[in-house]
């Protein structure tokens, strides 16, 4: 019964405010009567009467406040006066307001576009049920935390491990020739291969027909069936539900469609959505390394695999089971797996060791903050001038029997309503960040293959956005509130200068110039410097010629070449291309320089080097060339020579180092003339012929080791054409296609462009997108911060117009005053400045450890800023103070 | 006020305004004057204190108000002991007994 009187009384409460408040202004004022008539019974005269009775009474309405607050729900009805009451006063201050909702905007929106990044690469959970105890298994080396497994390696760790409720194994995505006629030239899909348990163990239901069968992936070769991504099943099918059943060809061969994934997973990787799912027993097809057995050879490691923990293991009981069976391992298959150990790493972890690019994500956020604190700082900034304009009407209510905490909290409702608006239209600006990356999906992508960039407002920005919000609310509304409600009343009363004499108050104006200083200052070292990192890269150069040349790429397993006819498909391709007309040279290259596949790796032991007893090899990077490649990229030979026709698989191996591969292992000798043994060293012994040029390989950052070896000797099934061309690389295109059609013509040619242009879109336009985001958040961050500190200081200094008035009338003459002014405000930027070395300087060491590795201080950078920043600070303090000493000192002293 | 007046302790408020309510219906200060007069002038209920007490226990259901006529024909609120009031009478009565045994007796001990 009680709960249910009480509802009444709340909801009594809550919607008859009136007539509540007039019950309760009668029973309160009956009660003075007859306390006054109390008072004259027993002999007071009325007014005496009067006056005991109120002070017993302690205040009409003070009493009444009082049994508001006891009521029910009485903290929801004032929250809503409150919120009634900041309507109304940031409506009646709607410049203000705007400044201020824009200035949050800013912050909030750049924050919650980068952290977008730093999500998506790093915290959004696999598309599954429980991603939490789903845990990557990998490969340990020296050089290398995270590597794949080879087929049996899988089967060993899915047979032999107890940690786990299914370990599934899947290769990367690659392209895979489709069509649904055998006469059609195929198409470039998105395709992965994947263990048969794949979607059963991760959860997943397909939408339409079913997962693979455990059988389907038992015996090499035999069943071709293939699931549909579900974006394929939409483009190619037109979201046919009749798909099921029907017969597609993968790389020449007929696959049934089996099923279709649901939109809820678009795969498990960050940036590829794959368009078909192939089981590992049709490896044969798409395997990627054709001189290697996939389903036998221990080190044909192209699988990442993935485990659901079982509940109650603990991850590093998974470890040690894991790490005991890669002993065993090493133990067993010596020749191939030594120095090798295993990690069970968490989805975190995964992530930040695959890819290095969440620490941009990083950086970008660090910046947006400041933006966001330099905002904060700034609305911070204008509440406690606009508190001072309000101390009277503070004062006011403080005297009618307001609370202070009431206050304060009236007050920190109006910041967290400029601040709920402010995070609005910054999520309306994240959405609108995201966008852009999104427009620039061709750029940071150049393939064929389903990638785009995976930059979402979804429910963890999103609340990050509302976080930010509550939090900058409190940062810019707290202390103005505390602040102005510690008036003194009868001061306040008195006299509208109600500036608390001493230097609390002045001290938190000062750090906002200081804090707002170093901040802007952080800002803008950190975008030069970034700016300037990149530029610093394309300053190099790469080492190489870019111009005139077209490149396309071709791989005959999309039609089932085996290798023989693979590699005489190259060799008639080439002699073809050299005969063409208009083309100066040609080259085959398993992969061309800063191009979006990652080279392969090489591992080996130098000739007269005694490996330590834990290390088997030694890696590089490497590529597979053919004769023509040096000349048609002009990357220029050292010593020694090129590869020649005479290098056949027949004649002994060879090899070409670059300079420094050779400075690395032969620091005072000629490497041209040595030997390095392939694997180990019993392994397979290749001459060093030449030392070419070190150019930019990967990244454009620090030169690698770098190995070519000629394609003769070590069969490729990808390969890429390039074609010096003595006009327009274009117009090559057409004779290309000729030859390739009289070759075959159902061979496609894959990302047929000119180099120059990949180039500018990977090397260029990549990184400009970088530069253009953080040069944004610079000049949005200097913007602010010029705004608020020529506010803050300007305002400090009209402050003291009343005070200027004084000095003068006492004989300062304007230099006196402008002095002590602009000295104020050289101590202020100055501390400021300081500070914003600091954090400058600490953000460049750590830019420079996770992108650049330059390690130098950009000096010119801070040459610009700090000296710019001096400047707004200095014209801040000039021009007020300058009004100030014009003013006659009668006006100045009437000056509140 | 004389510095003898005890200040209220917390919980005791709503015990003495229900006692005084036990003894018949009462407008506010009626209530104020009677809690005075049983504790014998050592607790003095200010209105401040005396009217959000009040509100609070006809919201918790224990007094019920009314308007009606005071002893010199002035309209005045009425506030009566509820039947759950006069269960929280007893219970509370209770308990402050054992607390002020217990106290007693913890004040005594040497």
């Amino acid at each position: 019964m009680p709960l249910l009187v009480k509802a009444r009384s709340f909801l009594r409460n809550l919607f008859f405010v009136r007539r509540v408040d007039a019950d309760l202004d009668r029973e309160v004022h009956s009660h003075l009567e007859m306390l006054i008539e109390e008072r004259m019974r027993a002999g007071m005269a009325a007014p005496e009467a009067r006056r005991a009775a109120r002070i017993e009474l302690g205040g009409v309405e003070q009493v009444k406040e009082q049994v508001r607050d006891s009521r029910t729900g009485a903290f929801l009805d004032s929250l809503l006066q409150d919120f009634r009451f900041a309507i109304r006063s940031l409506r009646r201050t709607a410049g203000l307001t705007a400044f201020v909702v824009i200035t949050l905007a800013l912050g909030i929106g750049m924050t919650s576009a980068t952290f977008s990044m730093v999500d998506a690469l790093i915290f959004r959970p696999y598309p599954v049920p429980h991603p939490s105890n789903v845990v990557s298994l990998a490969g340990t080396t020296h050089d290398s935390k995270i590597e794949d497994f080879s087929y049996r390696e899988y089967l060993d760790i899915r047979d032999n491990t107890k940690s786990y409720d299914g370990v599934i194994a899947y290769a990367d995505m690659q392209a895979v020739g489709f069509s649904t006629e055998p006469t059609a030239t195929p198409r470039v899909k998105g395709g992965m291969m994947v263990s048969g348990n794949f979607f059963r163990v991760l959860g997943v239901e397909p939408r339409l027909g079913r997962g693979f069968r455990p059988d389907e992936d038992q015996v090499p070769g035999r069943d071709a069936v293939v699931v549909l991504g579900p974006d394929f099943w939409r483009h190619e099918f037109a979201s046919d539900p009749g798909v099921v059943g029907k017969t597609i060809r993968l790389n020449g061969t007929s696959f049934t469609v089996i099923g279709v994934a649901p939109d809820e997973f678009p795969g498990l990787l960050v940036f590829g959505h794959p368009d078909l799912y192939m089981p590992l027993a049709m490896a044969r097809l798409f395997s990627t390394d054709i001189g290697k057995n996939f389903f036998e050879d221990r080190d044909d490691r192209e699988l990442n695999v993935k485990a659901r923990l079982k509940a109650g293991t603990s991850l590093s009981e998974a470890r040690n089971e894991l790490a005991v069976l890669a002993k065993g391992f090493e133990r067993d298959y010596a020749n191939v797996t030594r120095s090798r150990g295993a990690a069970v790493y968490t989805q975190f972890q995964t992530r930040t060791i695959e890819d290095q690019n969440w620490k941009f994500g990083v950086v970008f956020v660090i910046l947006a903050l400041a933006v966001l604190l330099v905002a904060c700082t700034n609305v911070a900034g204008l509440l406690l001038s606009r508190a001072r304009e309000r101390a009277r009407e503070i004062a006011v209510r403080l005297a009618l029997g307001a609370g202070r905490l009431r206050l304060i909290r009236l007050l920190l409702t109006e910041s967290l309503m400029l601040a709920t608006l402010g995070g609005l239209a910054g999520i309306a600006i994240g959405y609108g960040v995201i966008e852009w990356f999104h427009s620039k999906d061709t750029i940071i992508f150049a393939t064929e293959l389903p990638v785009a960039v995976p930059f979402q407002m979804d429910k963890r920005v999103l609340l990050l956005c509302v976080g930010l919000s509550v939090l900058s609310a409190f940062l810019c509304g707290l202390a103005p509130a505390l602040q102005s409600t510690r008036v003194d009343l009868v001061n306040a009363l008195k006299s509208a200068d109600v500036e608390v004499p001493g230097r609390k108050r002045l001290w938190g104006r000062n750090m906002l110039v200081v804090a707002q200083v170093a901040m802007s200052l952080m800002l803008l070292t950190a975008s030069f410097l970034m700016a300037r990192g990149f530029q610093h890269d394309l300053m190099v150069g790469t080492g190489f010629t870019k111009d005139h040349l077209l490149i396309t790429s071709f791989d005959p397993r999309l039609i089932q070449y085996n290798a023989t006819q693979t590699q005489q498909f190259y060799k008639l391709l080439a002699e073809r291309m050299r005969e063409t007309p208009g083309v100066q040279s040609e080259a085959l290259t398993q992969n061309i320089p800063l191009g979006t596949d990652d080279f392969d790796g090489l591992t080996f032991v130098p000739d007269g080097f005694t490996m330590p007893p834990d290390r088997a090899n030694f890696a590089s990077t490497m590529d597979t060339i053919d004769e023509g490649y040096f000349a048609t990229t002009g990357i220029p030979i050292l010593r020694g020579r090129a590869f020649l026709t005479t290098d056949t698989a027949d004649a002994p191996r060879v090899a070409i180092v670059n300079a420094h591969f050779a400075k690395h292992y032969w620091p005072d000798g000629d490497a041209v003339g040595k030997h390095i043994h392939l694997d180990n060293s019993a392994g397979v012994p290749v001459e060093i012929v030449g030392v070419a040029e070190t150019i930019k390989y990967q990244t454009m950052s620090d030169p690698m080791d770098f190995i070519y070896l000629p394609l003769a000797q070590r069969p490729v099934a990808r390969m890429v054409l390039m074609l010096r061309s003595s006009g327009d690389p274009l117009q090559l295109l057409q004779p290309v296609k000729d030859a390739v059609r009289s070759l075959d013509p159902n061979l496609p040619l894959l990302h047929t462009q000119a180099y120059e242009e990949f180039y500018l879109n990977q090397a260029v336009r990549g990184p400009q997108i970088a530069i253009d985001l953080v040069g944004t958040m610079g000049a949005v961050g200097l913007f602010l911060a010029i705004a608020g500190l020529y506010g803050l200081v300007a305002y400090n200094v009209s402050r003291r117009t009343h005070e200027i008035g004084i000095r003068m009338a006492l004989g300062a003459v304007s230099s006196d005053v402008l002095r002590l002014v602009m000295g104020k405000g050289v101590v202020l930027v100055g501390i400021g400045t300081g500070l914003g070395l600091v954090m400058g300087f600490a953000l460049e060491q750590l830019m420079n450890s996770m992108l650049f590795n330059s390690g130098g201080v950009d000096v010119v950078a801070y040459l610009i800023v700090v000296p710019s920043l001096f400047l707004v600070a200095m014209l801040a303090a000039y021009v007020p103070a300058r009004r100030a000493c014009r003013i006659a000192p009668t006006q100045a002293l009437r000056y509140d | 006020m004389s510095p003898e007046q005890t200040s209220l302790l917390q919980g005791t408020l709503d015990l003495l305004i229900l006692k005084s309510l036990r003894a018949g219906e009462m407008h506010g200060l009626g209530i104020s004057r009677r809690v005075e007069q049983i504790t014998g002038g050592t607790f003095v209920v200010k209105p401040g204190s005396l009217f959000p007490a009040l509100h609070r226990m006809e919201e918790e259901g224990w007094i019920t108000a009314f308007w009606g006529e005071s002893e010199n024909n002035r309209r005045a609120k009425y506030y009566r002991l509820s039947k759950p009031g006069l269960k929280q009478l007893e219970a509370e009565t209770k308990r402050w007994s054992r607390i002020s045994l217990a106290i007693g007796q913890a004040l005594e001990a040497s």
